[in-house]
């Protein structure tokens, strides 16, 4: 029986370790997060406090950096190029969209014979984000794809070559490009990255059971009371389980509810107007206007009008909640990004009942203060560290995605707006928009909206960051149905520490 | 010493500097310029760092972020470790007897050691997933719906440690079976003869007898527990409401992670986790009866 | 191997009884398996089909099924790469682990030399360290080196173990001291003697060492996240994630792609069980 004393003495020992770190973990904690060692408390008003010699000086970010000090873009380094030169390319488009841009790129390759690019898809924004912050000088590709929302993250970084060099040092004329994107991606007087694929979030819907509820599929509904009235209609008729399936993704629900809902309720989402007249300091969003954009989604789910289904961490379940077999969605709201994609994989009968022709698309639903939605999609960032050559040729590709016959193909293939205004006067884009409406919804949207700051929508420095916060935040209220204001208040706290650690928590 | 000698001494260091310059560089170096690392915050893109001191171990160790992580990491552990023993154990038993087509089964049990983390995750993610997974549409709980069961706070956790216990099970049952084949059969006809019924044999033949193998299983699942990885990032990408699945190596190495632009930070946690495994590794190690050798 | 007897003979109810717990633990071990398999084999439009046969759906039953699906994995999700490089890169971290534990296990059992203990000592420190710390510095080295997206940046920081040294050493300390005279009297020097003797006669261990690592090699996930960005060098468990994050609405797809990823390693487990067992035990079992 020493055996067995033996064992108890050391099973218990396993058990006593377990306590004690389990009690030491909880009950040794100082209350603080992380983010705050080795930095002092932050004030409200100033700007970033730095610690020790290390921190570079705040750039306001409306100071217009002079255009000789932007780093260069060598635009002609590629006149006497004899052999191709390689650049790679990492971009995060699947499906449909990877297909087009592959067939361009294909295209763009046997055009010319001085450069020959490389596509590396890494499947996603975030992929393409902690890929390319890992990645060191010489591993980093010449041309990048990052999402609207590291916009201040990719022009601080220190990493790339501003747009606005290239264009200066050739004289390229961005008239052409859509007047929204253009001023969307300008900070400091230059243009950051090259707007590409410009998506915002439109209404996706099954007309047919639009239909069955009595609703006429061609009138989606636009404010939140007709969102409201609609959705009771199709959950009281039976034609769906659900009215319409919200989720908190970080790309998705849980940014836009409070982002693009404060635009078109023509509410600030942060001070200094929206960063734009100066860099942000705080955030806005626990104020009376989100609070009731929120409880009113709150309360949709809780009369069981709308369900949150999630993060959209590995499968677009908002957008397979309106093919679910038991408890379907008669709307969503998603990317226009996927419209292409979503209407191959109806075709292929993935869905019983619901054919392509059943999709319908709306115009995101929301406060009807404001029309339009903010600039949404990607943008197109040269790195620094190549070859004069490599730069050259990345430029040139560059150009070459922009061209307006490009992006008219480009849009069609996919359903994003044209960054280049004249394509929408080129074919295929402009039968496209003639014979199958839906892809023109996402086009309006953008263009009715005015350049205010308003509604140009929230620069801020950790602004992916924040966006996880409102995401958790999001999740809590409308999966965890916590109280609608300690939540963003609590969420509005943690933005804006993450706000004021901003240029420790970045180096840049 | 003599020529001899000093031909052997050469002859050892030759065949000793592989292994040592290896492990040296990537193991020894990586582990003191971690820690050395952890004394700063920064990092980032331009590589600016600031230099915080020793305090920055004790902070991380005390702030939320972390206390939260080793509570999730300490939990999984609790979750999936003595069931995985058990579920070993049992099946081991099960097992045991010899009954026609006992080997189609030990291999049946034996199978989920032929599947990596990833090939794991995304079989029982085909399981989990709300809308199309197979679970909600055949099982009538209505947690498996919308948003899921790898999104519900509170039984995120315990699924991710239903998908490490299925996966460690192969594992663990040919472990045990091992150990149960190499118990004398005479023993149990002994205790048989004096009257011992099938749960006191259990209790008195075979556990004291596996019990160095339990140990050795528990280390093990202790370790891999502490190490979850791959499951996190490819099912919960830490967890519903940020973090309720973020472990701490989630924490160093997570995209979502808050500390995932800052070198000094995730080099202070990594120290804060070796120095953890170290505790737990040694209390379990001296559990272990000498005379076994550990692997 | 242990004679029947009336212990080991269950009769009746109680062999029933037992056949039904087993029969219920296999189906549910195997149903994760099984759905995979099934889907694989699914096209694209029967994973929603809930219509039911005798109360099972359709979805999970093995009708309407095709190949397309898999040749779609394969080719979309560059399957055929990603398990080359795995192949690689296992090997090569399998033939480095091996050799030069081989050298450095035999080196602390046939040799004297000063400062041994310590040695040994520091080599199981080793062990102890574990990976997460070891990575986050590693991948500095790996970029500093220039070796991101190379198969040596993969494979070198791996080509020792302490594990290996320690188990070898355990196995090599079991030559008898005869052979080690009869080898002198031969003639053979430590080479010759580790050549001709002790590694032939610590061969099954030798094997299932080889084994171990190669299935800890296949099974790395974070380190070849961390240095490999580009296709050309992916190994084929992040493979699986890209496959599964390139199609997040085609989940037969990514479970070809896990089936297809699973099936290598599960031959190789097959053919090698009996070391798979013996590597296992080798420091659980007493004896």
């Amino acid at each position: 029986m020493k055996a067995r004393r033996r064992r108890y003495r050391r099973y218990s020992a396993v058990a006593a370790t377990l306590v004690v770190a389990g009690s030491f973990a909880t009950a040794c904690g100082n209350g603080k997060s992380i983010l705050e060692i080795g930095q002092p408390k932050p004030t409200d008003s100033a700007a970033p406090s730095g610690t020790g010699s290390a921190q570079p000086t705040t750039v306001p970010s409306t100071t217009a950096v002079p255009a000789a000090q932007l780093p260069p873009c060598p635009v002609h380094a590629l006149d006497d190029v004899t052999k191709p030169v390689s650049i790679t390319f990492w971009h995060a488009m699947n499906s449909d969209l990877e297909k087009t841009l592959k067939a361009l790129t294909a295209q763009y390759n046997a055009s010319q014979s001085k450069v020959r690019v490389t596509l590396i898809n890494q499947t996603g924004y975030e992929q393409n984000i902690s890929k390319y912050k890992a990645a060191s000088v010489s591993s980093r590709p010449n041309l990048v794809q990052m999402p609207e929302y590291v916009l201040q993250l990719m022009a601080d970084s220190g990493t790339v070559i501003p747009v606005q060099s290239c264009v200066n040092a050739e004289g390229y004329s961005l008239d052409d490009l859509l007047p929204r994107a253009r001023a969307y991606y300008t900070l400091r007087g230059a243009l950051q990255g090259m707007p590409f694929n410009i998506s915002n979030p439109v209404l996706f819907y099954n007309r047919a059971r639009f239909a069955k509820a009595g609703l006429d599929p061609n009138k989606p509904p636009q404010s939140l009371e007709e969102l409201r009235a609609d959705s009771e209609k199709i959950v009281s008729s039976g034609a769906a389980k659900y009215g319409i399936a919200l989720d908190h993704s970080l790309d998705a629900g849980g940014g836009w509810f409070l982002e693009q809902w404060s635009a078109k309720a023509d509410a600030l989402y942060a001070n200094n107007e929206n960063g734009r007249a100066a860099p942000a300091t705080r955030v806005l969003f626990d104020g009376p206007t989100g609070v009731t954009l929120m409880t009113f989604l709150q309360d949709m789910v809780k009369d069981g009008l709308a369900t949150d289904v999630g993060n959209l961490q590995s499968t677009p379940d908002n957008l397979l909640k309106l093919a679910d077999p038991k408890q379907p969605a008669a709307m969503t709201i998603n990317s226009t990004a996927a419209l292409s994609s979503v209407l191959s994989l109806l075709k292929s009968g993935f869905a019983p009942g619901f054919s392509p022709a059943d999709l319908g698309i709306g115009p995101m639903p929301g406060p009807q203060v404001n029309p339009g939605t903010l600039v949404g999609g990607a943008a197109l960032w040269l790195t620094k560290g190549h070859s004069d050559v490599e730069t050259a040729a990345t430029w040139d590709y560059v150009k070459f995605l922009l061209q307006p016959q490009v992006q008219s193909t480009w849009a069609a293939g996919t359903g994003y707006v044209p960054a280049d205004t004249s394509a929408v006067a080129l074919n295929p884009i402009k039968a496209v928009y003639t014979a199958d409406p839906r892809f023109k919804v996402a086009y309006e949207q953008l263009n009715a909206a005015a350049d205010t700051p308003v509604e140009a929508g929230p620069v801020l420095g950790p602004q992916r960051e924040v966006r996880i916060v409102t995401s958790n935040a999001v999740e809590a209220i409308l999966v965890g149905r916590a109280d609608v204001q300690r939540t963003l208040t609590a969420a509005a706290a943690r933005s804006n520490l993450l706000i004021a650690q901003w240029k420790s928590s970045v180096g840049g | 010493m003599s020529r001899s000698r000093w031909r052997e001494t050469l002859l050892a260091l030759v065949f000793l500097l592989p292994s040592l310059a290896i492990l040296g560089v990537f193991v020894v170096y990586p582990l003191i310029r971690t820690m050395w690392l952890g004394l700063y915050r920064g990092g980032g893109f331009n590589g600016v760092r600031t230099y915080v001191g020793l305090s920055q171990y004790w902070d991380v160790f005390q702030s939320n972020e972390f206390r939260h992580a080793l509570g999730v990491t300490l939990l999984l552990a609790l979750i999936t470790v003595p069931t995985g023993l058990a579920v070993g154990l049992g099946l081991a038993v099960l097992a045991d007897k010899h009954l026609r087509g006992m080997r189609f089964f030990r291999t049946v049990y034996s199978s989920t050691v032929a599947t990596s983390v990833a090939v794991a995750s995304l079989m029982w993610l085909v399981l989990f997933q709300p809308s199309i997974g197979v679970l909600a549409n055949i099982l009538p709980f209505a947690v498996l719906k919308d948003p899921g069961i790898l999104e519900d706070p509170h039984l995120a956790l315990p699924a991710l440690g239903v998908v490490s216990i299925w996966a460690n099970a192969g594992f663990t049952f040919i472990i045990m079976t091992a150990a149960m084949q190499s118990i004398p059969r005479d023993l149990y006809e002994s205790a048989f003869v004096d009257g011992a019924g099938g749960w006191r044999r259990f209790t008195n033949v075979t556990l004291p007898l596996v019990g160095p193998t339990m140990v050795f299983v528990v280390l093990i699942l202790t370790i891999r527990a502490l190490q979850t990885y791959a499951e996190i990032d490819l099912l919960t990408g830490g967890g519903p409401q940020g973090d309720r699945t973020t472990t701490i190596t989630y924490l160093i190495y997570g995209s979502k992670s808050v500390i995932s632009f800052d070198d000094g930070l995730q080099a202070t946690v990594a120290v804060l986790l070796f120095v953890i495994m170290l505790i737990v590794s040694l209390i379990q190690f001296r559990g272990l009866d000498r005379r076994v050798h550990y692997g | 191997m242990a004679e029947t007897n009336a212990l080991d003979r269950v009769t009746g109810a109680r062999r029933f009884g037992r056949y039904v717990l087993l029969a219920v633990i296999a189906f549910i071990v195997l149903f994760p398996i099984y759905t995979t398999v099934i889907f694989a084999l699914k096209p694209g439009t029967g994973v929603l089909d809930y219509d039911k046969i005798l109360g099972i759906p359709k979805a999970l039953l093995p009708v309407d099924l095709t190949l397309d699906t898999l040749r779609t994995a394969w080719h979309q999700g560059n399957l055929g790469r990603y398990l080359l490089n795995s192949t690689i890169m296992s090997v090569a971290i399998t033939v480095g682990q091996v050799v030069t534990s081989i050298l450095a296990a035999y080196a602390f059992v046939f040799m004297r030399f000063p400062f041994k203990n310590a040695l040994f000592a520091l080599f199981l420190a080793t062990l102890l360290v574990p990976a997460e710390v070891t990575i986050l510095a590693n991948t500095d080295t790996i970029k500093s080196l220039g070796w991101v997206d190379t198969y040596q940046g993969l494979v070198v920081p791996f080509l020792a173990t302490a594990f290996g040294v320690f188990l070898l050493r355990q196995v090599f300390r079991t030559v008898p001291d005869e052979l080690r005279e009869a080898a002198a009297l031969d003639g053979l020097g430590h080479v010759g003697f580790m050549r001709e003797v002790v590694v032939p006669l610590s061969r099954p261990a030798v094997g299932a060492l080889g084994l171990f690592c190669f299935l800890a090699a296949w099974n790395q996930y974070l380190w070849p996240q961390q240095i490999t960005n580009d296709p050309q060098h992916r190994t084929v468990q992040i493979g699986l994630n890209t496959l599964k994050s390139a199609n997040p609405d085609r989940l037969n797809l990514v479970t070809a792609g896990t089936l297809i990823a699973a099936i290598p390693i599960a031959v190789v487990i097959i053919i090698f069980q009996r070391q798979l067992v013996r590597g296992l035990t080798a420091g659980a079992v007493k004896g």
